[in-house]
């Protein structure tokens, strides 16, 4: 489980006594529920925590903020059932830091979902990796009761991750939904990943409802904001709602629209059970917990559940609702959403986007929109202490359990002893499972530089691919390599349009168009190699930019490109971790950039040691690392021989932490610094 | 096995110095597999049991300079330049109190050693260390002296040394010492230009070195040593070249070179950085050091220790007992005493060190130490000890110490180093075996390699130029 902090830092007497035996679950983190802004600190806080602490729920107590009494207690009656055509199943889009924690969180305060007396316990935590990097988890999702005109609803909110490495669960998120919020910052814009969130929830047909948070800011443009959604995103603002989730303004009217304008779900309770999954992830105790919202028939406990896609069957343990915590229940039908507890095993079992169907009755299709998991960037990850080998394939077991999306297998490094071949959605993807890895299982890494997939065409006819630079064929059966390419497209400031430019011309890129947005704002389109991107490109793009500017991007597929190999000798011993597949233009500035490293961070040996830098057989690069002509030749005074076996001994430890490459003794330091100077030129 | 073999070892200590408590760590099981019986049943004169028996050695140390070289980080206490005094061979005067009271304290530190062996053989080699002693006093010396002989017993023939510095003494003060018993001066020297001598904070001139040589010769001290520091702010190789012809010429027997090292907190330390200007480059300094090397030794001096090169029969007897991990005494502030295989350095704050005599007269305090032998310790130094000595690691008795597995893995590590000449690999008769038939040594699995590799030695100059990397790499397999 990501966050037992989560669950110590929760006192008990804040569960509800009628929840699941696992009030921990609720704080259960997966990767694919990360949204993350790697710049800013949210200060907002994930609602997880909250839902660890609404618990208890006397129903008088505590309610002030926005005073509806009437509303409040109306949270306690959320358990009962409403027809469906008074259920309405919606999510939030929100650029990361434009509210949507805050507004989630004011939501369910109003409708009395959450003890405002409870809300404060979610300031009380924060993920260590959370605070450093300013990732939120969200909240898979959120059954709140709303009367509206004296008829009772039920509000169902299904949150989604904000990062574009976790587009497709983005995109079953929404699918589960009838509407969605737009929730734009009055002060900032639209940004470039609420773009592409707005243009999934349209594919999937969603009504959307523009809501302008933060206008009780001083800088709130709301006005200009909304002419930059009318233009930028074509939607009819004429309806949007001006709100501070902060203040609590606007957030009646925002019930009342997703109420008065989002549709109903479909009256199917009749159908053969179909469900799609949105969410899932692996409780120790329960097996996989899966999210989902019916979309035909109905479920109960103790059905036989079948899962379409992976094929496994299950009886359904315990079926319930999120609101936000887990609540049982006997039954969920068409257009709810809830949760289901099976003893499944994985969650490759359970996918996100995979249908589950009853075993005896099963639907004749499955919902469209399941795809497998493709990993994009892969890196080696090796143990810095051989010894942990074992330790690190527990862990990326443990990992897979709840991450459907890691891939890995073992491999041997010549430099690097052994480890795995990881992959992974995206980057960020990479950067969670190697922090949860070193963080959470108390390991330490050396990570490769990150490589795509390469298509690699053979003389011979043949098509391999290939994510492992030391795996590429050899140049004389390489017909062509492909690599895969990306379109990207940057929301800027136009004081930032030149410098993007430069930075997208430098990787490659090849520029596609340019719009204003607004009279201040540009989207710029750019198609580049993906390669280009698992670098430090993002980082890049947010200090040229003082960090303004947004990106977004979607693979768009393979494409030919003068690929080779550069390869790192040291002392004409070739260093495979070090080889790096790039594109032969710039092989030569990598090649120097790589050497001159490594001369500075090998230290000097009893012989002169070349370093060089090679496609082929051709050297390309070189350095001279000259030998080292004199120890300290300590005498050892009176015979006082303590202090000079001190150095020995050190000496001699810090030979024992260097990896031999043939004769040479490279330190660790060495390998990890170039690997991160590689994943900054590459 | 474990315990079979470390029994005799810890029979062989009953009735020891009660002081220590010996206790063996196993060494490690590959070690101690190869022990063979008949190498435990030899136990006794084995290089695991050597630093066992009694000392034979001591090692006094008399702190008082006049003033602190600019090198220096050695326990000492500087006495001044008194302007009152006009013949500086006076300065360090009979009734000066800082001397008596020292010297006080170092005889009631040697008298308060109770040593318990089961013999009590006589010492063979004596060392006045320093600080400056001969700014001590011939009549404290002797007092010291005298207290040796009492307490532990001094051979007629003992080789007593005692580092001098020109400008301390004059033949009169040298002739009072002899008469005592020192046998053994070690000059200091350092450099033969004036303007280096200043540079470095040393309180003698050039003039005052060729006095001082004078006073040697007059005195008829046959068995001396001159003292030489190499890489000195500002040296060149002519004045290097310089310094060791002028050496030469003086003849002294016995030549030390040590070469300059920068240490934190000297005020070198503070102004210069190693490699940098004005200190030499590291290559000029390898240069140097092979300078001396090839000009000493062509003048017929034996390069028997890294740093030390003599005529004849005139090693330092004393410094070759550290170098064979043998057992010594050690006396006075900051001094590091070896026996027991324990390894102690007495406090080298005056204040500190007073406290420590007495509790080692009310018995609180430990005059060899306390702690665990570890026979990896053991080890280490011996391989960090030998290798600093032209003689080199007896591969044989190291092998019959720690078995035949170490032995090697450690000519396995040094593979190439043989190759490159770094390492020499000699046999019985110290003839040198070559490098290919090292490497089909290292791999045979039958061969014992020591049966056909006596010594490893390091290859002068090239490999004891480097010996922090190539000692290391054994460290690496003796102790890993």
């Amino acid at each position: 489980m990501a966050m037992a902090s989560a669950m110590d830092l929760s006192p008990p007497t804040f569960f509800l006594s009628g929840t699941s035996s696992s009030s921990s679950s609720s704080s259960l983190r997966r990767l694919s529920s990360i949204s993350v802004s790697r710049f800013r600190r949210l200060s907002n806080h994930k609602l997880q925590l909250l839902c660890q602490a609404t618990a208890g729920t006397e129903p008088q107590s505590g309610l002030s903020v926005s005073g509806s009494k009437l509303a409040a207690r109306s949270g306690q009656d959320r358990l009962l059932k409403v027809p469906i055509s008074n259920i309405r199943n919606f999510s939030i889009i929100a650029h990361i830091d434009h509210g949507k924690s805050t507004l989630a969180d004011k939501l369910l305060q109003v409708t009395g979902t959450v003890q405002n007396r409870d809300m404060k316990e979610q300031f009380l935590d924060n993920m260590d990796l959370e605070r450093e990097r300013g990732i939120t988890i969200k909240l898979q999702a959120a059954r709140m009761r709303y009367v509206f005109e004296d008829k009772p609803y039920c509000l169902n909110l299904i949150d989604t991750p904000g990062h574009v490495d976790f587009s497709y669960e983005v995109s079953r998120s929404l699918a589960a939904c009838e509407g969605a919020l737009l929730v734009v910052d009055a002060s900032q814009g639209v940004e470039a990943q609420t773009l592409a969130n707005v243009y999934l929830a349209l594919e999937n047909n969603l009504e959307i409802i523009p809501v302008l948070n933060k206008i009780d800011l001083p800088g709130a443009e709301p006005e200009k904001v909304l002419r930059e959604i009318e233009e930028v995103i074509g939607l009819d603002c004429s309806k949007a709602i001006f709100c501070s989730a902060k203040e609590g303004i606007g957030i009646t009217e925002i019930l009342d629209a997703i109420v008065q304008r989002i549709p109903a779900p479909r009256d199917t309770a009749r159908n053969p059970l179909r469900a799609l999954i949105f969410d899932s992830y692996y409780d120790p105790y329960r097996g996989v917990i899966v999210y989902f919202r019916v979309i035909d028939g109905k479920v109960k406990k103790g059905d036989r559940i079948f899962f379409m896609a992976s094929g496994k069957d299950y009886f359904a343990d315990e079926v319930g609702v999120l609101s936000p915590n887990q609540i049982q229940v006997d039954e969920l039908y068409a257009g709810e959403v809830g949760y289901i507890a099976a003893s499944v095993r994985s969650v490759a079992d359970a996918r996100v986007g995979d249908t589950i169907t009853h075993y005896s009755r099963k639907a004749e299709s499955s919902l469209p929109g399941y795809e497998e998991a493709t990993p994009m960037v892969f890196c080696g990850l090796f143990p810095v202490d051989a010894d942990q080998f074992p330790d690190l394939r527990d862990a990326l077991e443990k990992l897979q359990l709840n991450d459907a999306a890691l891939k890995f297998e073992p491999e041997t490094s010549s430099a690097m002893g052994f480890g795995f071949r990881c992959g992974f959605l995206g980057l960020l993807h990479m950067e969670i499972v190697q922090e949860r890895l070193e963080r959470e299982y108390n390991l330490n890494l050396i990570t490769t530089a990150p490589s795509v997939v390469y298509r690699v065409n053979t003389v011979n006819g043949d098509t391999t691919l290939c994510s492992n630079p030391s795996r590429l064929p050899d140049p004389g059966q390489r017909k062509s390599v492909e690599e895969p390419y990306v379109k990207i497209e940057l929301l800027t400031p136009k004081d930032y349009i030149g410098a993007l430019m430069e930075l997208a011309q430098e990787r490659r890129g090849e520029f596609k168009e340019m719009k204003y947005i607004a009279e201040n704002r540009a989207s710029i389109l750019y198609e580049l190699p993906l390669a280009e991107m698992v670098g430090d490109f993002f980082d890049q793009l947010k200090s040229r930019t003082k960090g303004y500017a947004s990106m977004e991007y979607s693979v768009i597929g393979y494409r030919e490109s003068d690929l080779i190999k550069l390869d790192i000798l040291i002392n004409a011993e070739m260093v495979e971790p070090l080889s790096t597949i790039v594109h032969r233009d710039k092989a030569y500035s990598v090649g120097r950039a790589l050497t001159q490293k490594l001369k500075e961070l090998i230290p000097r040996q009893m012989f002169k040691v070349p370093i060089q830098a090679c496609i082929g057989s051709k050297v390309i690069a070189s350095e001279a690392l000259s030998a080292i002509r004199k120890d300290v030749l300590a005498k050892c005074y009176g015979g006082d021989i303590s202090r000079k076996k001190k150095l020995l001994k050190k000496q001699a430890a810090g030979k024992k932490r260097m990896k031999a490459i043939g004769r040479v003794d490279v330190p660790q330091e060495a390998f990890m610094a170039v690997l991160k100077l590689e994943r900054e030129v590459l | 096995m474990l315990k079979t073999t470390i029994s005799p070892i810890i029979l062989s200590f009953a009735g020891k110095p009660k002081a220590s408590r010996f206790i063996f760590q196993a060494f490690n099981k590959v070690v101690l597999q190869d022990t063979t019986p008949s190498a435990r049943r030899n136990a006794s004169t084995n290089l695991t049991t050597l630093h066992q028996g009694p000392p034979t050695s001591a090692y006094v140390h008399l702190p008082f300079c006049r003033k602190r070289c600019h090198y220096c980080d050695f326990p000492i206490l500087a006495l001044g330049t008194s302007s009152s005094s006009s013949n500086v061979y006076e300065e360090g005067k009979e009734d000066d109190p800082r001397i008596t009271n020292y010297v006080d304290l170092l005889v009631r530190e040697i008298k308060a050693t109770r040593t318990d062996f089961d013999a009590n053989p006589n010492l063979e080699t004596v060392f006045f260390g320093g600080g400056t002693p001969s700014l001590v006093p011939p009549k404290l010396v002797s007092l010291v002296l005298e207290t040796l002989t009492l307490n532990f017993g001094l051979t007629p023939d003992a080789e007593i040394s005692m580092e001098m510095d020109p400008g301390t003494f004059d033949g009169q003060k040298l002739k009072e010492l002899m008469d005592l018993g020192v046998n053994r001066v070690s000059l200091g020297v350092q450099a033969f230009q004036d303007e280096l001598l200043k540079a470095c904070g040393r309180a003698h001139g050039v003039s005052q070195v060729y006095e001082a040589i004078e006073f040697v010769k007059e005195c008829g001290v046959e068995n001396w040593s001159m003292d030489l520091i190499s890489s000195l702010p500002h040296q060149t190789l002519d004045m290097w070249e310089e310094s060791l012809r002028l050496a030469i010429q003086s003849k002294p027997n016995h030549v030390s070179v040590y070469d300059l090292q920068v240490e934190q907190g000297t005020k070198f330390g503070n102004l210069y950085t190693p490699g940098q200007s004005p200190l030499p480059s590291e290559t000029q300094s390898a240069e140097f050091y092979k300078t001396a090397s090839s000009m000493l030794r062509g003048a017929g001096y034996e390069h028997y220790e890294v740093s030390s090169y003599s005529k004849g029969d005139f090693k330092c007897k004393h410094n070759l007992i550290y170098w064979k991990n043998k057992p010594f005494y050690a006396f006075g502030l900051g001094s590091a005493s070896y026996v027991g295989g324990l390894r102690f350095s007495r406090p080298r704050r005056l204040k500190e060190y007073t406290n420590y005599v007495a509790d080692l007269e009310n018995g609180a305090a430990n005059w060899c130490g306390t702690g665990v032998v570890d026979l990896k310790d053991v080890a280490t130094d011996i391989v960090m000890l030998s290798f600093r000595t032209s003689k080199g690691l007896d591969l044989k008795e190291f092998g019959e110490a720690f078995g035949s597995e170490v032995v090697k893995s450690i000519c396995k590590v040094y593979e190439p180093y043989v190759e490159s000449g770094h390492i020499v690999c000699l046999d019985d008769m110290r003839r040198e075996v070559m490098s290919d038939e090292v490497n089909t040594l290292v791999a045979s699995d039958e061969a014992k390699i020591e049966n056909h590799v006596r010594y490893l030695r390091l290859k002068d100059p090239d490999g004891f130029l480097l010996s922090n990397e190539l000692i290391s790499l054994a460290f690496g397999v003796v102790a890993p």
